[in-house]
């Protein structure tokens, strides 16, 4: 469930991902505050924004960075590691019982790290990308953003971080290239 | 009460040093920590910087050697709980956030120092002053949620209202009507000297603070914004210390701030809910001990005076964050209108006032009223947090003020 912005449509992708950013932080504030039963639908929700947000990064925003930016690949490369140890966090999270002991000390480990990355993303990616793109470039891969949220996977799945990892197969994977071939067909309708 | 600071024994100077694991404290919680836990944290930030500074300006105006190396021994043990204070500060936190968390500081800090202030001079010095830290606070809400997306509420947690104050705009008076008078040295309760010191260093911490961290963002509006404020910021600090007496010797000023650091950190440990956090105040605590007990044996040395003809007998009531929401309602209701002539208060825009005004604005709206305008532009609203009801100013309500 992204909840529905109350901003005028002039928003741009980095606008777009920062809220997401902040909505994030609140998910993982209440999950972590949560006690027993109340945890398990709040990590569901964080999961699936999780999954949106990471996936339209991966899909839409790297592949950009990398080539507006100066060091682009060294930095997307930082970023797609930091991604790939949150994920298999989050999959160990997803099969543990978050009454267990060890969930708790697990999901603020993930939280402190998802924060950490999305500060990363904010200061050495997203300011240079508003310095090296056009307004209208950042606005139209707003579409391909919401694209990834109208697919919504309920798990993410390491190993899938980069457009060319494609090593896994099952169901959650299914789900995952099914998003994004909505964000990568976005794109090309958009261009 | 009872604790007289001047009766304790504290840690030995020559124990105070720690090592870089001692120095490596966990920061407080950037989401679920108290947020007075972090008032603390940044009121004795600006205390210890105050300490820092004050001493290194003692030691350039010092002829003897020997009193020198012992104000560079305290000095650099100062220096280390200034590090182990500051760094409880989460870097997950943005620098606007902890810009909100100043002005909550800079609010509900100098809200209780007015309430408990018994000079009626110096109460209005911080009842003025506290009404612009209020307004501060609304404006960089409203610039928090344009560029982060979130609500200042997360950061005040409904302890702090965030609205209205009196308009930043009118805070940029001639910098000659930011000289207020002081208090009498010989006159004035030991209380008063610690609540000018206390306010002082805070604003001080503040205008220190938006310098350095105003141009690291990229959104023009925020670049300007700090620059404004930021220049209050300097009219704030020089309106605090124009209240202590010019004339206290240095050996008086030493003993005062070190008696204000005992005071506070006393206080804080007294009232601090983060069991963490907590032993850190009392830790510091046992080390001002030390660093007072050797003040008064320089004031006596140099002074020829006892350190007991200028210092309160017994500590006061524990300083204490807690909400003020009705105080300053009340404020807003009777002085929101107020500006400074001379080191008086007036309510005309009176010449000098009007002549400054014109030159700082240019003939155009200054970044604080562009921040709202900018945010009703792009939110249909502007931000507020308002938990006792409408704005006590009624043309500062919501609508009222969007229309005019």
């Amino acid at each position: 469930m992204v909840e529905q912005s109350d901003e005028a449509p002039a928003q741009d992708v980095v606008d777009l991902l920062v809220e997401q950013h902040a909505l994030i932080r609140d998910l993982f504030a209440e999950a972590t505050g949560a006690d027993g039963r109340d945890r398990r639908p709040a990590f569901e929700r964080l999961v699936r924004l999780l999954a949106i947000h990471e996936t339209a990064e991966e899909e839409v925003v790297h592949p950009l960075a990398r080539r507006a930016l100066d060091g682009g690949d060294g930095v997307v490369e930082d970023r797609l590691a930091e991604e790939r140890e949150a994920k298999e966090m989050l999959g160990r999270l997803d099969e543990m019982d978050p009454e267990s002991p060890e969930f708790a000390p697990l999901l603020n480990q993930l939280r402190d790290a998802v924060l950490a990355h999305a500060q990363y993303e904010e200061r050495y990616e997203f300011r240079y990308l508003r310095q090296q793109s056009t307004p209208d470039q950042l606005r139209r891969l707003v579409t391909a953003v919401r694209a990834a949220e109208a697919v919504a996977p309920t798990h993410p799945h390491p190993g899938n971080e980069s457009a060319t990892g494609n090593l896994l197969a099952g169901p959650v994977l299914a789900l995952f290239d099914r998003m994004k071939d909505a964000v990568q067909q976005s794109s090309r309708d958009e261009s | 009460m009872t604790f007289n600071p001047l009766r304790e024994r504290g840690i030995p100077l020559d124990q105070q040093i720690r090592n870089w694991r001692e120095l490596d404290v966990t920061p407080i919680d950037p989401d679920h920590a108290d947020p007075y836990t972090r008032c603390r944290v940044i009121t004795m930030n600006g205390i210890e910087v105050e300490a820092v500074l004050f001493s290194h300006q003692f030691a350039r105006n010092c002829l003897d050697p020997d009193v020198q190396r012992k104000l560079a021994e305290v000095r650099y043990v100062e220096h280390q709980q200034q590090k182990a204070v500051n760094w409880l500060l989460p870097g997950g936190a943005s620098p606007l956030e902890t810009t909100i968390a100043y002005e909550q500081v800079a609010v509900d800090l100098t809200a209780w120092v007015a309430r408990m202030e018994p000079d009626p001079y110096l109460k209005q010095a911080y009842q003025f002053g506290v009404l612009e830290d209020f307004d501060h606070l609304y404006r960089y809400a409203n610039l928090y949620e344009m560029v982060q997306h979130r609500k200042a509420e997360k950061i005040v947690d409904g302890l702090t209202e965030v609205m209205p104050g009196r308009p930043t705009k009118y805070h940029h008076r001639h910098p000659a009507d930011n000289v207020r008078e002081p208090y009498d040295r010989n006159e004035a309760s030991p209380l008063s000297k610690l609540h000018a010191l206390t306010i002082m260093s805070a604003e001080q911490q503040t205008m220190n603070f938006y310098m350095n961290v105003g141009p690291q963002y990229m959104e023009p509006i925020a670049r300007q914004l700090y620059q404004e404020i930021g220049l209050i910021e300097e009219e704030h600090v020089t309106h605090y210390e124009s209240l202590v007496d010019p004339g206290e010797t240095w050996w008086e000023r030493l003993v005062n701030h070190e008696y204000n650091e005992c005071y506070l950190y006393y206080s804080f440990m007294e009232t601090e809910s983060d069991p963490k956090v907590r032993a850190i105040w009392e830790l510091h605590l046992n080390m001002e001990l030390e660093h007072l007990r050797i003040a008064c044996e320089l004031m006596r040395q140099n002074d020829g005076r006892e350190p007991e003809e200028v210092l309160a007998p017994e500590l006061p009531n524990a300083l204490t964050f807690e909400p003020n929401k009705a105080y300053l309602r009340e404020l807003l209701d009777t002085q929101i209108d107020l500006t400074t002539l001379g080191a008086g208060y007036v309510r005309e825009a009176h010449e000098r006032f009007e002549r400054m005004q014109e030159q700082i604005h240019g003939g155009e709206e200054p970044p604080s009223e562009r921040v709202i305008d900018e945010h009703r532009e792009r939110f249909g609203r502007d931000y507020r947090l308002e938990t006792e009801g409408p704005h006590p100013v009624a043309r500062l309500r919501e609508d009222q003020s969007a229309r005019a």
